[in-house]
């Protein structure tokens, strides 16, 4: 998600949610033959993962345009934008 | 001699039990012609249309990078151990399960191929590569006993097994209740065991289907989502494809400007986000 404040400065902040290529021993593990046990951080079934995040801007700005964009990466390289959700804030 | 003339009948008859017990494919001719699917396409056009757009129909060539790795890396390199047909069924048993009934010889050179396909982009091994996949025999056949080896046997060779109670006059068809269920797909989407017993884990989904999933109350199986809803069939679309993706995961978010903190007023932007999670296995997984 990303904000970006009436000053054109950019404010960036991310959740991930995958297996990440190491297991619980804290090895990498990246090839098919090598993944026993991963460390898991997807999203897990009949779940909701809530997430509260706070950007914080300087005291002089007086907007700003908030973005949430939800991504599903199929692979490292390839991701699509599945959600959005954007507001117009001002700050009185 | 005279025994010998005797038991020449029974060394023959005992050697050709033998060889057709053993029939192994020495070419991808052969063995595609073993397992002969145009007779599928040519009377089920609706689902072998469908499959054919899947990623079963491409199974192989769309995972060129990980085979080639196991095979250049992995099996040579790691382990220190030959390519055999063993280790070639480590991937094939599951991305392409016909390379069951192939000679050793055959086993290893598809494994070459795939090196080739992939390390120098070798269209003609690709392309021989291609018209290997999870076919309609894959399931109907070779892999459709198996989640109950000890009740059903075998797979036969020439009947085709089906989740249906319709009889086909066209083939033997032999109705069995392990297609519908998830464990039939997690023969491949889950934990795999090979034949010398090493374990995969390349893709879990059937681990947290099971412990994460079911053990909560759900009730769908693989089939139920990926099969049933919408009429999607063959196609059996998964994580490659958005529509089925955004089905899984529910998203709601609340966005707030305000300036807090007495005496400083602070502008500040509270977001709120809740990512449901409405598949029946954990996000993302393969």
């Amino acid at each position: 998600m990303t904000a970006k404040d009436n000053k054109g400065r950019t404010y960036r902040k991310v959740r991930s949610y995958y297996p990440i290529g190491v297991d619980l021993d804290g090895y990498m593990r990246y090839g098919a033959w090598q993944i026993k046990e991963l460390v898991d951080l997807t999203l897990q079934p009949r779940t909701v993962q809530k997430e509260r995040m706070i950007f914080e801007f300087d005291k002089s700005v007086e907007s700003a345009d908030v973005t949430v964009n939800v991504y599903y990466y199929i692979s490292g390289k390839k991701g699509s934008i599945i959600y959005t959700k954007k507001r117009h804030l001002v700050f009185e | 001699m005279k025994i010998l003339k005797w038991m020449l009948p029974f060394l023959v008859i005992f050697l050709s039990v033998t060889v057709s017990m053993a029939e192994e494919a020495d070419t991808i001719d052969d063995l595609l012609r073993m397992y002969d699917e145009t007779t599928c396409r040519d009377c089920h056009p609706d689902q072998y249309n469908q499959w054919q757009e899947s990623f079963h129909a491409r199974a192989v060539v769309s995972s060129l990078k990980g085979m080639n790795n196991f095979f250049a890396i992995g099996v040579p390199k790691e382990w220190e151990r030959k390519i055999t047909k063993v280790e070639v069924l480590k991937c094939l048993d599951c991305h392409a399960p016909v390379v069951n009934y192939a000679s050793e010889k055959l086993a290893v050179e598809i494994a070459g191929m795939i090196i080739n396909a992939w390390t120098n982009k070798d269209e003609k091994a690709k392309k021989e590569l291609s018209r290997l996949n999870v076919g309609c025999l894959a399931c109907h056949n070779i892999k459709a006993t198996a989640p109950a080896r000890g009740l059903l046997g075998e797979p036969e060779r020439g009947t085709i097994y089906t989740p249906n109670m319709v009889i086909s006059p066209a083939h033997k068809t032999e109705p069995v209740n392990t297609m519908n269920k998830s464990l039939f797909c997690a023969q491949c989407h889950g934990r795999y065991v090979s034949s010398d017993g090493e374990q995969i884990m390349c893709n879990t989904l059937s681990g947290s289907y099971y412990n994460a999933y079911v053990s909560q109350g759900g009730s769908e199986t693989c089939q139920d989502c990926h099969m049933k809803k919408n009429n999607r069939g063959h196609l059996f679309p998964g994580g490659h494809d958005l529509e089925i993706v955004k089905e899984g995961i529910g998203f709601t978010a609340e966005i707030r400007g305000v300036r807090h903190t007495v005496g400083k007023w602070i502008p500040r932007a509270i977001v709120n986000v809740d990512l449901e999670n409405r598949a029946g296995h954990r996000i993302p997984d393969g």
